[in-house]
């Protein structure tokens, strides 16, 4: 159900790589599941510098806010307007229409930092069981 | 490892797959499928919601009446057998230890239902007050019993409260539902008509089914918080406690000054001839942000108060929430700035009940 071409991070997002060295990312389905109802986003204009795994913006559920989290270096180069008029897209669509950036990667070697699908099955997996004990 | 209270529908609450989370100790769900969903159902339907972690509470005896008006704001004896009234129970200074519901059940006979949080504390507050009186019993029957709110604009088609329809707002009565014996009255914490339901705990999944087979959707924590903000209705604890005086937090109608003797009575006679310094309002956000509890009210470029409940308002598709600021800005109207992810948010100061119902 994670798509196979995608990459993952461990704060569950995901990036789609493109040619030329972008990509567009999002939040995966276990994020939104355990986020709840999205109802704000946050997300860098166009041209901010983003760092793998640093802080990219603000997600707002109906309950709580959580941080969002560069799944690579570079520049947005695009913001999803949609779904910042629309932040349910991210609980109904979350590897389609509820993508949030798409960034111009700096370094797109930075991408073995990332998981495969495969590898975050079995990460989801293993955080779903030690919620269950 | 701390180890999470389980209400007796902890199971029901696992069964539906339910996103979990600690509530004052309790493991509760946070939602079930979706709190937009569970909000709107109860706006326009009829929603159930597990409320067993509120403290359920006898007190009886010859003097339990007496007792009680010596330690709520409103006095009890006044009330009929069969009538209810919401009260406060304050320390000797006036700060609120809590809110709750208090129920004339006999003559002698008082059932009070508070909040989740400091339930050993209020517990220790009653026994000292009532000291080794053998004519007053304190009885806490929490953990022996459940409790459900079903609340929402459909209640009275339901034939599992048929019986009690007729009800007026804050009665309540002794009956059945099928073959459970129930305490049944009207009230609840959701701004919509409903009823709050306590029988034995191990009718919980009876009662609790009772309810699903009629269609009743399941409620977590997350639409009975915006539910009741929505409504205009505070939380103990979140936007009172022992910091706050009845008068700031909007709650002076819940004190009766003119009764008797009671903890506190001249601590708020006199914060009441003073007047306060600082006032609970409603707050609405112009623009799209979501304030949050603990955010910085800010007046002028000088911080002046403290968000303690915030929120989007699923049925008003506005972001709402409540305020301490001081009271020269408490008037409707009044343009105030909360801080939101380091920037001032423009809001206005309106009138808490957002929501009403059949408006």
């Amino acid at each position: 159900m994670n798509p196979k071409e995608y990459k993952y991070t461990q704060e569950h997002e995901w990036i789609c790589p493109e040619s030329g060295n972008k990509g567009k990312m999002g939040f995966t389905d276990y994020a939104q599941t355990q986020l709840g109802d999205i109802v704000f986003l946050d997300l860098p204009a166009p041209g901010t510098k983003v760092e793998q795994f640093k802080k990219l913006g603000e997600v707002e559920s109906v309950k709580a806010v959580s941080d969002i989290f560069a799944p690579a270096s570079g520049q947005v180069l695009e913001v999803n307007q949609t779904v910042i008029d629309e932040p349910k897209l991210v609980n109904e669509d979350p590897y389609g229409a509820g993508w949030l950036v798409k960034i111009e990667m700096s370094d797109s070697s930075e991408l073995g930092n990332l998981m495969n699908s495969d590898e975050y099955d079995k990460f989801v997996a293993g955080l779903s069981e030690e919620g269950s004990e | 490892m701390v180890v999470l209270k389980k209400t007796p529908l902890n199971k029901v609450h696992h069964d539906l797959k339910s996103k979990l989370m600690d509530f004052a100790g309790w493991e509760l769900p946070a939602w079930y499928t979706s709190i937009l969903e569970e909000h709107k159902a109860t706006r326009s339907g009829a929603g159930i919601f597990d409320e067993s972690d509120m403290g359920r509470v006898w007190v009886i005896g010859r003097k339990a009446g007496a007792f009680l008006d010596g330690i709520l704001t409103k006095p009890v004896q006044q009330l009929e057998v069969g009538s209810s009234q919401l009260s406060l129970l304050c320390l000797e200074n006036g700060g609120i230890l809590d809110d709750l519901w208090a129920y004339r059940v006999g003559a002698d006979q008082y059932l009070l239902v508070w909040n989740a949080s400091n339930i050993e504390q209020k517990l220790d507050w009653l026994h000292r007050w009532a000291g080794s009186d053998p004519d007053i019993i304190i009885v806490n029957t929490s953990l022996d019993t459940v409790m459900v709110a079903v609340q929402g604009p459909s209640v009275h088609q339901l034939k599992s409260l048929e019986s009690v329809s007729h009800l007026p707002h804050f009665g309540f009565t002794q009956t059945k539902i099928g073959d459970i014996s129930v305490f049944v009255s009207r009230t609840g914490y959701t701004g919509e008509d409903g009823f709050e339901v306590i029988a034995d705990a191990v009718k919980a999944l009876p009662l609790w089914e009772s309810f699903m087979a009629e269609g009743v959707k399941p409620c977590g924590l997350g639409a009975r918080d915006s539910l009741r903000m929505e409504a205009g209705m505070m939380l103990c604890g979140q936007d009172m406690d022992t910091s706050t005086n009845p008068f700031e937090a909007g709650l002076g109608w819940l004190v009766d000054l003119g009764k008797g003797d009671f903890v506190g009575k001249s601590a708020l006679l006199e914060i009441k001839s003073q007047g306060v310094k600082r006032k609970l309002v409603g707050f609405q956000i112009d623009g799209r942000e979501i304030a949050r509890s603990g955010y910085k009210v800010v007046k002028d470029g000088k911080e002046v108060g403290k968000v303690t409940s915030a929120g989007p308002s699923p049925t008003l598709g506005i972001n709402i929430g409540f305020a301490y600021v001081p009271i020269e800005l408490a008037t409707l109207g009044t343009e105030i700035e909360i801080v939101i992810r380091h920037k001032p948010v423009t809001a206005h100061i309106v009138n808490k009940k957002f929501y009403k119902r059949g408006a």
